[in-house]
């Protein structure tokens, strides 16, 4: 679906039978239409000078500043996700590490924006109505960026349009969808990502169209420009949120397309010159997108030194590069006999043991051995205690008494004197894993069911374990089980404490445990000793790549792991007909809210004109098979080729939020609206003229001259766009109230711009009338 | 795509044999399409004509029912193949002599049918009808319950039971005989794929027990038979006798395994896959008018849709009648459906509710049953007397109707002698429970499992002589009627409208969920007063109801009992809802990119040493996920040779074997991929449609790689591919077979680590 591809169609049988006369030489375009050429009138000349287009998109930008600038101020309260993305810009001001699902650049530029209004970061944006006057920040210069970006959308979306080569009026209307849109405006105008996604999103698609119009002029400085452009707003795109993966594979599509036609033996080229093209993309839209993503993390690290919210979720090596961690504070190695706490990586609970045995019988009727128990517990307690006992022999002194990576040892129980033991005998919660419980220290008889190896994760070999950063699993040498726990809580009889086990799985993330603290040595002074010198050390280096790759993976699962319901997360299909918003922020005093939700008008007219698309083309197929060829050529590719690159933008941005099972909201459906914008666009020119200005790609020294055509829309579809620009901006300032905040509404106004049922909007009047 | 291979063909009638076809119309084609001589088939064409029975002309029918023509001695071949065959799937079926896996689900099911007492599964019912036929039949009384995993069969005809899914997997070995040969591979090929799907392990172990897979593999492989000769018969000549019936036999038995697993809607797809290709031939066929091509369109959508959902109506229609009587299925359903069942009746009650009448009332949406009030108090919030909701019918759901407004604190009203006053829209009343003397009551506390703000406690209060505060008050909203009621919209009628309780002071509705009190409440359903209820869950209506001034003559009212459709519709809603539900992890479940590799199997039964482990015959199955990922590379590489110029498609062969291989293909990849699109807990013997297609692919493979060799050599590969199969069968027998392993053998067999048997 690469946008116009003029090449030579491929025809099927009923056609070249039809055209059995004509030589069979390949031709590169087509000429069959070269009678029907009509000079453009006067009124379209007038129409699609520059001057005109200037005059236009210089009229909707400015209308879009205004309406995303007007009244930005207002309300001036922490409103939705502003929660989240005013807080981590206050952190990059501060440098405190963080963790945050999505990429960083959407959040560098607004922290940027925030050092640049003269943000100090001391703010925390707690919770949703917090006051930012009270608070002194300068959230009107963060709000201005989101705003300022989707000021700029508006201009880009009509330049695709224009560049495309659909005439000023339709590039106005796809413009108009996206300017007049409340969706847009309300996101826009707080602290949130998505309109710097949109932007690079479209940004996107304007150098990938721009790319595709030098193509006969392969290989140039200009060809090379717009293709890395494309590479660049690519990557721009994906260091937004992940979404902007969806808008690779839209251009990733159209590439392949192309590349796909270069392949076509009957243009003549050969297989170096192919591989010539190849090479060129993948450099540009795949090598050079890589290097700009990594550098916006390198950015991210650099401005993050220190600790902060998001050190726990990092590995320990991670840890220790940031400033002031905890890991650096007090990481000591730990020797045999040493008495320690353990704790588990997930649930924070304590390995835990007191003298209360297994029942022998439990509820489902299994058996348990009777051991102790052996739980996990939340909080401090001495029955928290373990000794690392050696189960080989040790120098007296030095270095040979650290414990170390692979080593085999027993846990002692220090209050009651036993050793930590799991068989085979099923757990009480879980028959499939097995019972922890300890033995008697001095009973010699189940010695072996007592030696565990350490297994220290990603540790080289003899590396020394140690408080804190030593994540381990524990294995048990005789069944190869590993210590295990998982949120469930035994009965009554172990006092609702938390269940531990041996789990079969040797791979299980979940059994990973740490040494919380060292509460005594062997000896009283070299206790005294090691942990006395603790010296705040400094941040140690980690290799880049290492931390990225870290931090990537976290991101995708912890992306994967939203999946707590929310009151205003909605399903998929819903999106397109706005079925239902999203309530920002209410304030009951004046009877204010910001509900999230489009144009209806705007919105339902996209939905139309994609079924209406879809008709089209699917008609046009079956007319095609039956030897009937209804459309003019040119019209057709533009059709096929550049409105198929926009529906195919809006299919790839909408269908994969089916796949997910995260909570979604209908904001992540606005790229995905900036496409059926778009494609809006190319169907309405479609459907009042059968033509387009053509052809609109720039000759190369070898390209034949083409046929032209011009579109000969004249003021009707002028008058068209104007009503259409009016009913849409009346449903604008009809729902405005809900977009701005302002002013308040009573009970019965917000009734009335309750337009569907489902809408579920604040300070509703309770309905008086007795109808169902 | 489809199964038809000859690609400069169109779609009607063979070249050069139309003579029993009128030609097309000729008039202004005749430049385009000039007539080809008759005689202009090369040597090529005329033998493959005459391989699909294409003789000499003369003859009236000139080609064998589905492109089929066997001679006597592959018929005899076949045979032989079969009693084999039935030799490997029975052997000792009888063994184990207890429960296996999920015969604990399909031998309880055949029990209930027997015993006609009504159960909510989640698989249409024809495999599991099949099997309570032949118990049935062999004289079982339903007594046993399947209750775990070892149990030892008493008084049951287990063994003929588990005979409908064996002979079912033994008949799946001559139908891939004949698909192969109907799609035109040589009787080596033939024989190849109907003896890999003999020795092939887990379908030898799945088709021993009563399970559903066999069925659903044998019909999907008799679809695909159906399917493959209506191809042949439509490239023959369409619309004869012949072709509607290998159409409408396709049909049926395209119902048929969506009957046994809605698996089958993959069986569907490939067929439909196969149709549109077909129709899409056809349509680019400038000769076909489009009113022969509507006629095209027509049959297969009649015998191709409409068909299979009659066939799927029709066992369900059959379920129905089964299951007359209530059984542990009730709950599921709605109230109106359990009322079809036998010892679930009502009498027939007053349909007019006024003030002063004792009714019962119901939930709409939850099966939790009916508003109920018992002499126990909640040990939380108010710690008042509980509301709950109860399923069974007790004198505790008995609730009084009281007007709030006229008589509140005055006891002279009397409904026995005023006039009777209906309950119309936002009248306020009162409810009684009648057992207690408590009244239905609201306040600011919270419930007692859904601990939330904008849920208030709903408790019962009151005490004798005590006419109750302003917190018993509740406005009746009508919500709906019945469409033949029309007063029932107007006023409360019982059964017939659908109502809304609303708290007078809190503004809350009567609300309840599917959310169970704990041990105090008796696992009783939670009621509490809901702030933002969801309009479904705070729908309630009056069941019974009695009035002391109505008399036996005013008019009375039942259920109406939902006819087939409508029961047929609420039972496929909540099969889906069951389905979709089956999230939890089982021990031995697998993720479908697992299946192909065959990296794990399935414990089935383990006893005494003794051990049944569902588990592929690795060679079979590594074989045919090589002849699917070959193909595909093949494929692939054959487009891009052909954009870069190469006529690779204009060789016979290559175009033969691609439509052959690629409706194969697609018969895989369409009972394959779907699978990644569920969340449910999935299984191994989910991928065996799959499994079967790609042995067919595998053994497509081995007819194209061998086609340049002499018959001879051909049989001898096709021999030393036996042996290994078999061999490894045999390797493997004892897990499907569960019998005694030495420890060496077991862990010798343990080819991959991932394969956890011998524990």
């Amino acid at each position: 679906m690469s946008s116009a591809s003029e090449g030579p169609r491929r025809r099927n049988p009923a056609s070249s039978a039809s055209r059995a006369t004509q030589s069979p030489d390949v031709e590169l375009f087509d000429d069959r239409h070269s009678t029907s050429y009509i000079p453009p009138g006067a009124w379209q000349v007038a129409a699609e000078s520059n001057k005109t287009s200037m005059a236009v998109v210089g009229a909707l930008t400015a209308a879009a500043f205004l309406l995303r600038f007007y009244k930005i101020n207002l309300p001036d309260q922490v409103v939705f996700d502003e929660v989240h993305f005013g807080k981590f810009a206050a952190f990059y001001i501060k440098g405190e590490y963080y963790f945050d699902v999505h990429p960083p650049l959407a959040k560098l530029l607004l922290g940027a924006a925030g050092w640049f209004a003269g943000f100090d970061g001391n703010f925390d944006f707690e919770n949703i109505g917090d006051s930012y006057t009270d608070h002194h920040v300068p959230y009107v210069g963060m709000r201005a960026l989101p705003a300022t970006l989707n000021s700029l959308t508006i201009p880009i979306v009509y330049a695709i349009m224009k560049e495309s080569g659909y005439p000023t009026v339709i590039a106005a209307f796809s413009a108009i969808l996206v300017l007049l849109d409340n969706a847009h405006i309300a996101q826009s105008r707080l602290i949130l990502l998505d309109a710097q996604l949109v932007f690079f999103m479209s940004l996107t698609i304007y150098a990938y169209i721009r790319f595709r119009k030098l193509r006969y002029l392969e290989f140039t400085t200009e060809w090379w420009g717009w293709l890395t452009a494309t590479g660049v707003f690519l990557a721009c795109t994906l260091g937004c949120k992940m979404v902007g993966l969806f808008t690779f594979l839209t251009i990733g599509a159209a590439v392949i397309v192309d590349l796909w036609d270069i392949l076509d033996i009957k243009k003549g080229h050969s297989m170096e010159h192919f591989w010539r093209h190849f090479m060129a993309r993948a450099i540009s839209l795949i090598v050079i997108p890589f290097i700009v993503y990594l550098s916006f993390f390198w950015i991210h690290f650099a401005v993050l030194s220190r600790s902060g919210t998001g050190d726990t979720f990092m590995s320990p090596a991670f840890q220790e590069t940031l400033r002031g961690n905890e890991m650096l504070l007090n990481s000591q190695e730990l020797r045999y006999y040493d008495i320690v706490t353990i704790k588990h990586k997930d649930t924070k609970v304590f390995l835990h043991s007191h003298i209360e045995r297994y029942p022998l019988k439990y509820d489902d009727g299994r058996i348990s051995s009777q051991g102790q128990q052996v739980t996990g517990y939340a909080h401090n307690d001495t029955n928290n205690h373990w000794q690392i006992i050696p189960t080989k022999a040790l120098p007296a002194t030095g270095r040979g008494r650290i414990v170390r990576h692979e080593d085999v040892i027993q846990l002692l129980h220090v209050s009651t004197k036993s050793h930590l033991l799991t068989h085979d005998v099923a757990s009480p919660l879980m028959a499939t894993n097995q019972e922890f419980t300890t033995w008697p220290k001095d009973d010699d008889t189940r010695h072996n069911d007592t030696l565990f190896q350490l297994h220290l994760n990603d540790a080289p070999e003899g590396q020394a374990w140690k408080t804190k950063s030593g994540h381990f699993r524990l294995i048990h040498v005789p069944t190869r089980v590993s210590l295990w726990t998982h949120p469930k809580t035994l009965p009554d009889w172990a006092f609702k404490q938390q269940e531990i086990n041996g789990n079969k799985n040797a791979q299980e993330r979940s059994a990973t445990w740490f040494v919380d603290q060292l509460i005594a040595a062997e000896e009283e002074e070299d206790f005294l000793n090691r942990t006395s010198k603790v010296a705040v050390a400094e941040p140690k280096k980690l290799n880049f790549f290492k931390k990225f790759g870290e931090l990537q993976l976290l991101m995708l699962q912890h992306n994967a792991g939203l999946t707590a319901s929310h009151p205003y997360a909605s399903n998929p299909i819903n999106w397109p007909f706005l079925i239902s918003g999203i309530s920002f922020w209410t304030q009951s005093t004046d009877q204010k809210q910001i509900y999230f939700i489009g144009n209806i008008v705007g919105w339902w007219t996209c939905a139309v004109a994609l079924s209406i698309f879809v008709g089209i083309i699917g008609a046009d197929l079956l007319a095609r098979r039956r030897g009937v060829e209804p459309i003019p050529d040119p019209v057709r590719n533009r059709l096929w080729n550049n409105a198929g690159l926009f529906v195919i933008g809006w299919a790839f941005h909408y269908f994969p939020f089916f796949l997910m099972n995260r909570q979604l909201f209908l904001h992540h459906y606005l790229p995905a609206h900036v496409c059926s914008a778009l494609a809006a666009g190319a169907v309405l020119n479609f459907v009042l003229s059968e033509t387009i200005n053509y052809p609109i790609s720039i000759r190369g020294h070898l390209t034949r001259a083409k046929p032209k055509m011009h579109s000969d829309l004249g003021p009707k579809a002028l008058a068209f766009v104007i009503a259409f620009a009016l009913a849409m901006t009346l449903m604008l300032v009809y729902i405005s109230p809900l977009t701005y905040g302002t002013p308040g509404l009573d009970g019965e106004a917000v009734n009335h711009r309750r337009l569907l049922s489902t809408w579920t909007l604040h300070f509703a009047a309770k309905k008086t009338d007795q109808t169902v | 795509m489809s199964g038809s291979f000859r690609a400069r063909r169109p779609a009607s009638p063979p070249l050069g044999l139309a003579h029993a076809h009128p030609p097309p119309p000729q008039q202004n084609h005749s430049q385009r399409f000039p007539q080809r001589r008759e005689d202009h088939l090369d040597a090529d064409e005329r033998r493959e004509m005459a391989s699909l029975g294409f003789g000499p002309r003369g003859r009236a029918r000139t080609i064998a029912p589905g492109g089929l023509s066997l001679t006597i001695g592959e018929w005899r071949l076949l045979l032989v193949v079969v009693v084999i065959a039935a030799g490997v799937r029975m052997f000792r079926l009888s063994r184990p002599n207890s429960v296996v896996f999920d015969e604990v689900h399909f031998g309880k099911f055949a029990s209930k049918y027997i015993k006609t007492r009504y159960y909510v599964d989640v698989h249409p019912p024809l495999a599991k009808l099949l099997i309570t036929l032949a118990a049935f039949v062999s004289g079982y009384d339903g007594n046993f319950d399947f209750k775990d995993i070892g149990k030892v069969y008493e008084n049951v005809p287990y063994v003929a039971m588990r005979m409908v899914p064996a002979t079912l997997g033994v008949a799946v070995i001559p139908l891939t005989y004949l698909t192969l040969r109907a799609l035109e591979c040589r009787a080596t090929t033939a024989l190849l794929g109907s003896l890999f799907i003999t020795f092939e392990n887990g379908l030898i172990t799945q088709s021993r027990h009563i399970l559903l897979d066999s069925p659903l593999i044998f019909f999907t492989a008799l679809t695909t038979f159906l399917w493959v000769g209506f191809t042949n018969e439509d490239r023959h000549k369409p619309f004869t006798e012949q072709w509607w019936l290998w159409l409408t036999l396709t049909g049926l038995s395209l119902g048929a395994v969506v009957s046994c697993k809605w698996v089958g809607l993959f069986t569907i797809a490939t067929v439909g896959f196969a149709t549109l290709h077909q129709l899409w031939t056809l349509l680019g066929d400038l000769r076909v008018t489009p009113r022969l091509f509507m006629k095209h369109f027509m049959a297969r959508a009649l015998c191709l849709i409409v068909v299979p959902i009659l066939f799927y109506m029709a066992m369900f229609e059959i379920h129905f009648l089964i299951l007359e009587n209530s059984g542990d299925g009730d709950g599921f359903m709605s109230s109106e459906f359990q009322h079809t069942l036998g010892g679930r009746g009502m009498q027939d009650t007053f349909a007019d509710v006024a003030i002063g009448s004792t009714v019962t009332i119901r939930h709409v949406n939850t099966q939790g049953g009916y508003l109920h009030s018992h002499a126990h108090n909640f040990p939380t919030g108010s710690k008042q007397q509980q509301i709950t909701l109860y399923p069974h019918r007790d004198a505790n759901n008995n609730w009084l109707i009281i007007n709030a407004t006229s008589d509140n604190g005055d006891p002279s009203y009397d409904p026995e002698i005023g006039p009777l006053e209906y309950i119309r829209p936002f009248a306020q009343i009162k409810l009684q429970h009648l057992a207690t003397d408590k009244r239905l009551h609201s306040h600011d506390f919270r419930p007692p499992v859904s601990d939330v703000d904008f849920q208030n406690e709903v408790s019962a209060y009151g005490a004798p002589g005590f006419a109750g505060d302003a917190n018993d008050n509740w406005i009746v909203e009508i919500e709906g009627g019945d469409r033949r009621d029309r007063e029932s919209w107007k006023r409360l009628r019982t059964l017939r409208t659908h109502f809304r309780l609303r708290h007078t002071l809190q503004g809350c509705y009567l609300f309840s969920h599917k959310i169970k009190l704990p041990e105090w409440g008796f696992e009783q359903q939670e009621v509490t007063c809901n702030k933002n209820a969801v309009k479904a869950n705070s729908l309630w209506y009056i069941e019974t109801n009695t009035h002391p001034k109505l008399d036996d003559n005013a008019q009375k009212v039942n259920y109406r009992l939902p006819g087939f459709l409508s029961k047929f519709l609420e039972l496929q809603a909540v099969m889906w809802r069951t389905n979709a539900g089956l999230t939890d992890r089982h021990i031995f479940d697998s993720r479908p990119t697992s299946w192909p590799r065959l990296r794990r199997g399935i414990n089935f039964w383990v006893k005494d040493h003794r051990q049944i482990y569902l588990v592929g015959n690795p060679v079979v199955w590594w074989l045919s996920t090589l002849a699917v990922l070959a193909y595909a590379g093949v494929r692939g590489l054959l487009i891009l040779r052909a954009q870069r110029g190469f006529r690779d498609f204009n060789n016979s062969k290559v175009v033969k074997y691609d439509a052959l291989c690629g409706f194969l293909f697609m018969g895989w990849a369409l009972h394959y991929f779907p699978f990644y699109l569920m969340s449910r807990q999935l299984f191994l013997h989910h991928y065996f449609p799959a499994l079967y297609f790609a042995i067919l692919l595998s053994c497509a493979c081995f007819d194209l790689l061998t086609s340049s060799f002499r018959p001879r050599v051909r049989f001898y590969i096709a021999a030393v591919l036996l042996v290994v199969a078999i061999w490894t069968f045999a390797h493997f027998s004892p897990l499907a077979y569960g019998s005694p392993w030495t420890k060496a053998q077991c862990e010798k067999a343990k080819w991959l680590k991932t394969w956890d048997f011998s524990w």
